[in-house]
């Protein structure tokens, strides 16, 4: 490699790792504190709607599109793991390489635990009339 | 690299994927920002006792015969805090390249604009305190207890800008090499500024939703 | 015995005594009340949380003195109450962190090859805020003024009217003041290990008990805040008649407790996760191999981290909110198994392919892999909301939370106590003292806590001062009593072994253990700096790789010994590639002003002198404008344009 990516191309694949890395546990976040609050704070006023949508839409949508984004985020986490087993196996001992490699491992993990959560909550979504208490 | 593809195909190549980011950050800044972190979260616990309270209090909101907030003040303080991050920014920018000068001035306009804030926001607790106080009801301890705690903060920042500024009349203190507190203050004061934006919203606009 | 020595030949005997010179401290009084020294903090830590420690254990003893039999008067209802707040909240706040923090202030430098933290004189005042903090909560107790209302102090029983007195603001005060210590000390440990590790330790070579204090770290970032807004506003509404969780002005009890779970829950793995820290600092050394599957273990530490947020509401399944919003918070409590699930078959794969070396802190490591799997099955159960609401504020969890609290984190503490005393004081411990200390914590743990899984079963309630014999309840309350007595005997002599170490114990070598990681190559105890040379890592396990070891000894190079004035070496956050040296404060007493000044406050706070209470502001921010005030540099040096 003798001239390298340019600055702002090297930046977009620093945060790309680090969407691997952390999309899923930003997307549960964002899932769980969207949906939560929408649907006690809802029932607890006693309604079944959220301005014109059903509730039950509301938090469905509020499972799938986190769910999307862990989605992505796993991939992004693969490919890292497989580039970087790829330029570890030409050899070349670089720690940024292998530090990359780990941060890829703990993503494709971390992503496949989120997107567990995710999917078990979107399952009771189906189960459950959102405001059975 | 002009085409989309070939930017991709760069960007998760793994010169790029192995990119250190972030990188050669100071202490003090990093400090700073969990320190930021951390009262952010606060705010947001906050912010979130608003709406719980709000929404498990049932359909009218403000409770028990208070209108609801008035916007002419809040919007006028508004007008008053946020654009005061720009004489920071520029004050910011100016030190770097070693201009003193331009640090003073920057710092004494974001002086007199948070104390315009602050006095606008004793006008506001003025004319409420007409209304209801904090022991009214929950709407009127959550009132001022998130603006007072909001406005406990721009006095802190205040207080920064304005030892940043005696450090810097003093002479001998900033200068392009050493800049980190001018910084880190700076990080403080935007932090002061975005949380008022999520508090205009909270108590003055989301009651007309 | 490792390759590395203290005095490395390679480091000339006028740069040592040049780092002497900078670095030491004499012991003199003004010494002790202006150190800034990572480790001479740290110790304080340990000893302080030690002593809140034995406050809280004898507390539990009365407690088990009165409940030994039914209807027995030792103490009065009302001085119950105040011994199970303040065991409860002194074992979880003023020893549970402080004591962790105490061993990540004195580990976490020597771990990454630095010579101090981040922010020296901001730790120092974080353990006079912890010290003072501690003290203003247990000076409440000789008064009759202790909190009385439970660790989690749940509304409205903590409301004025119902709860008349101090009691409950020495808790909102207290915690409100504690909180600064542990913020600034979380603080301290992140951007220590993201600036100050050794050049080359990349994030792929941080050993984990360096990950796990930093992934405590920032939990308490975003956990504290809901602490922090909660006791906020339970100060306003007993002292100046706010109605937050009063529900006669509009407020809502339920607040208090989600608030207090969204950091409560968080915290129960502030205090584990840090422990599981030093199990796997630990078992490299007794098992002659490093920790299997380290990428996984990292993985583990974050997960748990992150997951831990979303499950507060599991500890709220009796009160009666949608099925629905139940099941994000029991798909998050279900799935947050699998990652300590994975640490647990680590250590278990760790022991089955190394060489056991049979010690004693070995053997509390074992110890603590039994209780807590026991506690973990308990935990599973209430994961079943049906279950849940059966045992709910029973002995069952009483049971419970102490097997995963002293299984979880005594545990470990007392295997890293017995590990790093070498270390720390110079001295080894005597073995067989220690064997016995094990043998009877250990039996006295179970014979005291697996009863109350029973009485909790057959219904008795937790937190009543005493019982009615119809029951059937008394053979087990005393069966429990009993193995108290004998964890306090095995605890006791826990602290006898350390004090006979420290007065009679042999020389320690400097690696005792042949342990992997880079305090082992620094001097027992070590030097106030710590390395003479910063040695440049190769590996995960430096201590015992050769090349990291010649970077200190023939490979030492001049921007790595750094002896001409109190510098360390800042590195780049994810690589730790070499960014610059950077000087180092010195002593001051600025952190000791600054930390009265806030005692004074909270004390005016708290019996309503508010004159004083603003002088006290005053005197916080004059000390924190004279701290940072920046010193008076020629023009040439700051780059001034005009």
């Amino acid at each position: 490699m003798t001239t390298g990516p340019g600055p702002h191309t090297r930046l977009a694949g620093g945060l790309l790792l680090w969407y691997g890395v952390l999309g899923g546990a930003v997307a549960w976040a964002a899932h769980l504190l969207v949906a939560w609050p929408l649907d006690e704070l809802t029932c607890a006023a006693g309604r079944e709607r959220v301005a014109a949508v059903p509730l039950w839409l509301a938090v469905w949508l509020a499972v799938v599109i986190p769910g999307l984004v862990t989605v992505g985020s796993l991939l992004v986490a693969t490919l890292v793991w497989r580039r970087t087993a790829r330029a570890s196996s030409a050899g070349a001992e670089d720690r940024a390489v292998d530090r990359s490699r780990m941060l890829a491992v703990v993503g494709v993990w971390a992503n496949l635990l989120f997107l567990t959560i995710i999917v078990l909550g979107g399952v009771a979504v189906l189960v459950f009339p959102p405001c059975q208490g | 690299m002009t085409d989309r593809g070939g930017v991709v195909a760069a960007a998760t190549g793994v010169a790029a994927l192995t990119t250190e980011e972030p990188v050669g950050r100071p202490t003090g800044w990093w400090g700073m920002v969990l320190f930021v972190a951390t009262e952010a979260t606060l705010f947001a616990c906050l912010l979130g006792s608003y709406f719980y309270l709000r929404f498990q209090f049932g359909p009218q909101w403000p409770p028990g015969g208070v209108d609801k907030p008035k916007l002419l003040i809040p919007l006028l303080m508004t007008a008053v805090l946020v654009p005061s991050s720009l004489p920071v920014i520029w004050a910011e920018h100016g030190i770097r390249r070693g201009r003193r000068g331009r640090l003073r001035a920057g710092l004494a306009a974001t002086l007199v604009l948070g104390l315009g804030f602050l006095a606008l926001l004793a006008v506001e607790y003025a004319e409420n305190l007409k209304h209801f106080t904090m022991t009214t009801d929950v709407y009127g301890s959550l009132f001022y207890l998130i603006t007072g705690f909001h406005g406990l903060h721009v006095l802190v920042g205040l207080t920064m800008i304005g030892w940043l500024l005696a450090a810097s009349l003093r002479g001998g203190s900033f200068g392009s090499h050493r800049h980190e507190r001018v910084r880190n203050a700076a990080i403080y004061w935007h932090f002061v500024d975005t949380v008022w934006v999520a508090i205009l919203f909270t108590i003055y606009l989301s009651p007309r939703l | 015995m490792s390759t590395t020595t203290s005095t490395a030949p390679a480091v000339g005997r006028d740069d040592l005594a040049r780092l002497a010179e900078h670095w030491a401290e004499p012991r003199s009084l003004r010494s002790w009340f202006t150190t800034v020294d990572h480790k001479r903090i740290g110790r304080r830590y340990l000893v302080t949380a030690a002593f809140f420690f034995v406050l809280a254990g004898l507390s539990a003893l009365v407690m088990r003195t009165q409940l030994a039999r039914p209807e027995s008067g030792v103490v009065s209802p009302q001085e119950y109450n105040q011994l199970f707040t303040m065991h409860g909240t002194a074992m979880i706040f003023l020893f549970a962190t402080p004591m962790l923090f105490g061993f990540g202030n004195f580990l976490v430098p020597l771990m990454i090859g630095s010579r101090d933290m981040a922010f020296p004189r901001l730790n120092a005042f974080g353990y006079w805020v912890f010290l003072f903090a501690g003290l203003f909560m247990w000076a409440s107790l000789p008064f009759g003024a202790a909190p009385n209302n439970g660790w989690f102090a749940y509304a409205p029983l903590n409301q004025v009217q119902h709860n008349p007195g101090l009691h409950m603001d020495v808790y909102a005060l207290g915690l409100l003041f504690l909180g600064i210590s542990t913020t600034s000390g979380a603080i301290n440990f992140i951007v220590t290990a993201l600036k100050l590790r050794a050049p080359g330790m990349s994030l792929n070579r941080v050993p984990l008990f360096v990950w796990a204090i930093v992934a405590t770290a920032f939990m308490v970032i975003f956990a504290l805040p809901a602490l922090n807004a909660d006791n906020a506003m339970l100060f306003f509404d007993r002292r100046f008649g706010t109605h937050f969780f009063d529900p006669s002005g509009g407020g809502n009890v339920l607040l208090w407790q989600h608030l207090f779970w969204i950091f409560g829950h968080p915290d129960v793995y502030i205090i584990v996760l840090p422990a599981l820290g030093i199990v796997s600092a630990v078992l490299p050394a007794f098992t002659r191999r490093g920790v299997v599957a380290y990428s996984l273990i990292v993985l583990s530490i974050v997960a748990i981290a992150i997951i831990s947020f979303g499950v507060w509401v599991h500890h709220m399944f009796a009160t009666g909110l949608p099925q629905l919003s139940y099941s994000f918070f029991s798909a998050a409590s279900t799935v947050i198994t699998i990652p300590s699930g994975i640490q647990i078959f680590a250590w278990l794969a760790t022991m089955l392919l190394g060489r056991l070396v049979s010690r004693v802190p070995l053997l509390f490591v074992i110890g603590f892999i039994v209780t807590f799997v026991l506690g973990g099955f308990t935990g599973a159960m209430f994961a079943l909301t049906a279950f849940d609401q059966q045992v709910t504020d029973s002995y069952f969890v009483v049971a419970h939370f102490h097997y995963v609290l002293i299984g979880g984190a005594v545990f470990p503490m007392l295997a890293g106590i017995y590990y790093w005393l070498p270390k720390i004081t110079g001295r080894m411990y005597h073995e067989g003292l220690g064997r016995w200390a094990f043998w009877l914590a250990f039996t006295g743990m179970h014979v005291t806590f697996f009863p109350m899984h029973l009485t909790g079963l057959f219904g008795m309630p937790r937190r009543v001062y005493t019982y009615r014999s119809e029951p059937g309840w008394d053979g087990w309350n005393l069966v429990s009593t009993v193995g108290s007595y004998l964890l306090a005997l095995g605890l006791l002599l826990v602290l006898v072994g350390v004090v006979h170490a420290v007065r009679r114990g042999r020389p320690a070598p400097a690696d005792p253990w042949e342990g992997d990681s880079l305090e082992w190559s620094t001097a027992s105890p070590p030097e106030p700096y710590n390395f003479p040379v910063i040695p440049r890592v190769r590996s995960l396990h430096p201590t015992w790789d050769a090349r990291t070891a010649e970077s200190t000894t023939t490979g030492a190079t001049a921007d790595r010994v750094l002896s001409d004035g109190r510098r360390t070496l800042f590195t780049s956050e994810l690589d730790a590639r070499t960014e610059r040296a950077v000087a180092m404060p010195e002593p001051s007493y600025k952190p000791l002003v600054l930390a009265g000044a806030l005692l004074v406050f909270f004390t005016a706070m708290l019996l309503a002198a508010y004159p004083i209470a603003v002088v006290a502001v005053l005197v916080v921010a004059a000390t924190i404008a004279a701290w940072l005030w920046p010193p008076r540099r020629p023009d040439e040096e700051l780059g001034v344009a005009s």
